[in-house]
């Protein structure tokens, strides 16, 4: 119990702290229309597009290059992805085949590079307690440009997410709103890939956001409800790495125990949540209803 | 007549990419009036109001709207139709027809005491204060419907386009939507209806502009109405018409 406390007195972990908790923060803006627009799988393709820019921005410049080539392979991605996805028939085949292409080449970078490959474990799996100050300071950066352009666009977003043709009857763009969003998704993949791994940004960017559309249905509650969740997740998860680490000595992996602390607290609130339902009380969702066509064959 | 035309389309074309979906329409709309579009399914009405909107290829023609192309912003109301809305989205009623504001607010800036009023004023207009905190999709149809109608209403339009809004209407919700448009009409609002329904075009429209892929008839009701401008729309000579609504044979009536 002490180590929720003491475990953070350590530099090391309060800069790990200090990341998850902006990381979570964004999570909750950005994860939640992720969920309300159903775009799970576009920021599954977009953690795989950053991968090759990553690996190259390493093999160009160091370890300085390596955020560099996140970053542009990230908001490359982004706008390539928006546009076909509107072009393509079917948008969830045309993001496979070009994320496992740009996945693929980020691998064949990699193995071409022997002196990378140790790296390579870190890239997927994080390393969040060996971040250093330069590389917070940059989480924290692009995490509030992300945060900037969801939060200045966040009424439109949501109004677009509810009704498309109605947004687009209004007078907005969903063009421009769809570029903003998958650029603030990519954005907050790129802040989150040193620290928590490429592969597990994704639990960080999904799971708070599908907590919330559990725990309650108020709009504007969403988004407090999946950043606070996320944060307690990263609070407890750190300190429960790290007390397992000294006190048991069992090498617990801080990331992987964050995502796993997240999947937990989405199985309770999904157990919850059906228990509710079951009583009846509080229903969220329900089944579409069946609308009495009236004007059913007569024209 | 020397009053400003609320919408004044003359010799228009729409395509769907390369093919043409509806050719030749003319005719105007004035404030306080309201014309029906009524022809069969796939006969262009929701191309039209898509056209107006600006939201397809018009191929000729010209469009004003209060003498201005493309529309200004805030001037047109549009009612899509419900079913093509989420019904598990967590959004209460309120804030669906807070959209309505979102325009004339911009980009940065939340909504403010005036616009709280205006939303409580578009929910009273359409008889649904009490839902106003009533999770969207949790609504029936009909009150969906007019919900959407007060997210129109609250954007204080010049002319509204309503798509379709009687489906699936039970007789207390088609009253309040015909009462909501009556009073919108007086207040100098112009409105087009595409509408199955002829209480719907009897009770509020003046004019009916007849479609089938082309127009077909334009002018007051009455006139245009007749039972060989209906076949003629409706592609068939055993179409009959009743005082509520136009019966295709092999469709079941109404």
């Amino acid at each position: 119990m002490d180590a929720l406390i003491t475990a953070f007195e350590l530099p090391f972990m309060a800069r790990a702290l200090l990341i998850l908790v902006v990381l979570s923060l964004v999570a909750g803006l950005v994860g939640v229309l992720v969920n309300l627009r159903g775009l799970e799988f576009i920021s599954d393709g977009l953690t795989h597009a950053v991968f090759p820019g990553i690996v190259i921005g390493f093999v160009w410049g160091g370890r300085d290059g390596l955020f560099v080539g996140a970053m542009v392979a990230a908001l490359a991605a982004a706008v390539v992805l928006t546009v076909i996805v509107r072009r393509a028939v079917t948008s969830d085949a045309a993001i496979a085949i070009v994320f496992t292409a740009m996945f693929s080449v980020g691998i064949i970078v990699v193995s071409r590079e022997t002196n990378f490959v140790g790296q390579l474990d870190s890239l997927l799996f994080g390393r969040l307690l060996t971040v250093s100050d330069v590389e917070v300071d940059q989480a924290v950066v692009v995490c509030l440009i992300a945060l900037a352009i969801v939060g200045f666009t966040i009424k439109e977003q949501v109004f677009r997410a509810f009704d498309l043709e109605g947004a687009r009857a209004a007078g907005y763009r969903p063009l421009v709103l769809d570029i903003l969003l998958n650029v603030a998704i990519a954005l907050v993949v790129v802040a989150a890939s040193n620290a928590v791994g490429n592969l597990l940004v994704l639990a960080v960017l999904i799971v708070p956001g599908a907590v919330a559309r559990l725990v309650t249905n108020r709009l504007w509650l969403l988004f407090p409800v999946a950043a606070g969740f996320a944060i307690l997740a990263a609070w407890v998860g750190l300190a429960l790495g790290y007390a397992a680490s000294v006190n048991g000595g069992v090498d617990l992996p801080s990331g992987a125990t964050v995502v796993l602390l997240l999947v937990a607290g989405y199985v309770l609130a999904l157990g919850a949540r059906l228990g509710i339902d079951r009583l009846g009380v509080g229903r969220i969702g329900g089944p579409r209803r069946s609308r009495l066509r009236a004007e059913q064959g007569a024209l | 007549m020397n009053v400003a035309a609320a919408l004044r389309v003359a010799a228009a074309s729409f395509a769907y990419g390369a093919e043409p979906a509806l050719t030749g329409i003319d005719f105007t709309v004035f404030p306080g009036q309201a014309v029906a579009l009524i022809g069969p399914n796939g006969s262009g009405k929701s191309t039209l109001l898509k056209g107006i909107l600006g939201l397809n290829t018009r191929t000729t023609g010209t469009i004003e709207v209060l003498g201005a192309w493309p529309a200004p912003a805030g001037y047109i109301g549009y009612v899509p139709q419900t079913d093509q809305l989420d019904p598990n989205f967590p959004i209460s009623l309120e804030q669906v027809v807070m959209m309505g504001r979102y325009r004339s607010l911009g980009w940065w800036r939340m909504p403010a005491q005036a616009d709280r009023l205006a939303v409580a004023e578009a929910l009273e207009t359409v008889g649904l204060s009490s839902r106003a905190k009533t999770r969207f999709g949790e609504l029936s149809g009909g009150q969906q419907q007019r919900g959407l109608l007060a997210r129109a209403v609250a954007s204080a339009p010049r002319l509204l386009l309503l798509d379709e809004p009687f489906n699936g209407l039970d007789q207390v919700n088609r009253d309040a939507l015909i009462e909501t448009v009556k009073r919108l009409k007086q207040e100098g609002v112009a409105v087009l209806v595409s509408t199955h329904d002829l209480d719907l075009a009897r009770a509020v429209c003046e004019s009916v502009l007849l479609l089938n892929g082309a127009q077909v008839a334009f002018g007051p009701r009455d006139e245009v109405l007749t039972l060989a401008n209906v076949q003629q729309a409706f592609g068939s000579v055993g179409v009959e018409m009743d005082t509520h609504t136009i019966v295709v044979p092999g469709h079941g009536g109404h």
